[in-house]
């Protein structure tokens, strides 16, 4: 089933290199919430990772026909994407040292349709602020290797292409996040019972 | 017998989620065959399933759907040759309804305006030529003759006809003439 998919996306990006719109299309359809979502988790903002997302996508389809392997295509884009939420921050901070950044709230903004529900809301926010307290509480590359693993649902070998790190170093750094993810009670509790 | 008592310890455990292909072959050897190791490892890949479940769940949608590359080529083209259009409307708006319109009578009106100039140009030229400098300066320069009227200058250089005429012999008297 993933190979299917693996051997799909491969083909897609071979004719996207080419210059097939369609195929172009179709790689920006089949990646778009996934690329949205990771800039989400790290970026908190729902404007933002729109915004972002579209530059992100904007930057594959310039950068695509420098792709030598297709088969990298997913590492190569959350590449693109980890790049973009860095020159973010960096603009962001330039932008707050000089005073004129318009952020209003660090938390997870706003978020699904379910608004209306209290408890899912309560129940979002508290799992929200569980989340950003263990992230923000590891090491940076702890940090970026346990959500590429557990939030993006990326293999090893694509965290290591992703990182542009080997393997092992990548193991290292998801074991010890994983070390102080037993140790930390609050998210355990909210994640025994799963999604409601 | 006694490896399959000993169970998982912590870091063991977390090394089996991580890659279980890390594990020593005994230790691998014996969490393929301890069910309670097995269900420890399954619940805590479950609480990690359940966190990636619930970072998509929780997260919103994108409010907009991605836009197709064509729609984005044009998404761009279309506002920039708008605004290079615009730009050129504007030069040419401002090219013709200039604040100094030049029409046929403002031309004529300009030509006969410069030719007053050009004449009265040449007008200056001829009086610098015959006094290249004002009379202060004549002075100065030791260039002024406004002392020395024709007679002066007879006197100094008669013409030849007259020297004839009153000596025979122009330059001794001129001689006699200055020394006295």
């Amino acid at each position: 089933m993933a190979d299917s998919k693996y051997q799909q996306v491969s083909e897609l990006v071979d004719k996207a290199r080419h210059g097939n719109r369609n195929s172009t299309d179709q790689l920006v359809m089949l990646f778009h919430e996934d690329i949205f979502r990771m800039v989400y988790y790290r970026t908190r903002s729902r404007m933002d990772a729109e915004d972002l997302t579209q530059e992100i996508f904007m930057q594959m389809i310039k950068s695509l026909p420098g792709l030598k392997k297709t088969s990298r295509f997913k590492s190569w884009l959350f590449r693109i994407a980890l790049n973009r939420i860095k020159d973010f921050y960096r603009k962001k901070s330039i932008l707050n040292f000089f005073g004129t950044s318009t952020e209003v709230d660090e938390s997870y903004q706003e978020i699904s349709q379910n608004d209306d529900d209290p408890i899912d809301k309560l129940m979002r926010k508290e799992f929200w602020e569980q989340f950003r307290q263990f992230t923000e509480g590891l090491p940076r590359w702890e940090r970026e290797v346990f959500i590429l693993r557990f939030a993006d649902h990326l293999g090893i070998r694509e965290i290591a292409e992703t990182l542009k790190k080997n393997e092992s170093t990548v193991k290292t750094h998801l074991y010890r996040a994983l070390k102080k993810f037993r140790q930390t009670p609050g998210l355990h509790d909210l994640l025994k019972g799963g999604v409601p | 017998m006694k490896s399959k008592t000993i169970h998982l310890d912590e870091d063991q455990l977390i090394w089996s989620v991580v890659d279980e292909n890390d594990l020593a072959p005994a230790v691998r050897n014996h969490l393929s065959s301890c069910p309670v190791c097995q269900e420890r490892k399954r619940h805590f890949e479950q609480e990690l399933n359940n966190l990636g479940n619930m970072t998509k769940a929780f997260s919103p949608l994108p409010r907009e759907k991605p836009v197709p590359v064509v729609q984005i080529f044009r998404n761009w083209l279309r506002p920039a040759f708008v605004s290079g259009f615009a730009l050129v409307l504007l030069i040419m708006g401002i090219w013709w309804s200039s604040p100094f319109p030049v029409s046929q009578e403002n031309r004529m009106t300009q030509a006969v305006g410069e030719m007053e100039d050009d004449s009265q140009l040449v007008v200056e030229i001829r009086v610098v030529e015959e006094y290249a400098l004002p009379d202060l300066y004549m002075d100065i320069a030791g260039e002024s003759y406004g002392y020395f009227g024709d007679e002066f200058l007879e006197f100094v250089v008669p013409l030849e006809e007259n020297q004839i005429r009153s000596t025979g012999s122009a330059r001794p008297v001129r001689l006699i003439h200055l020394i006295s």
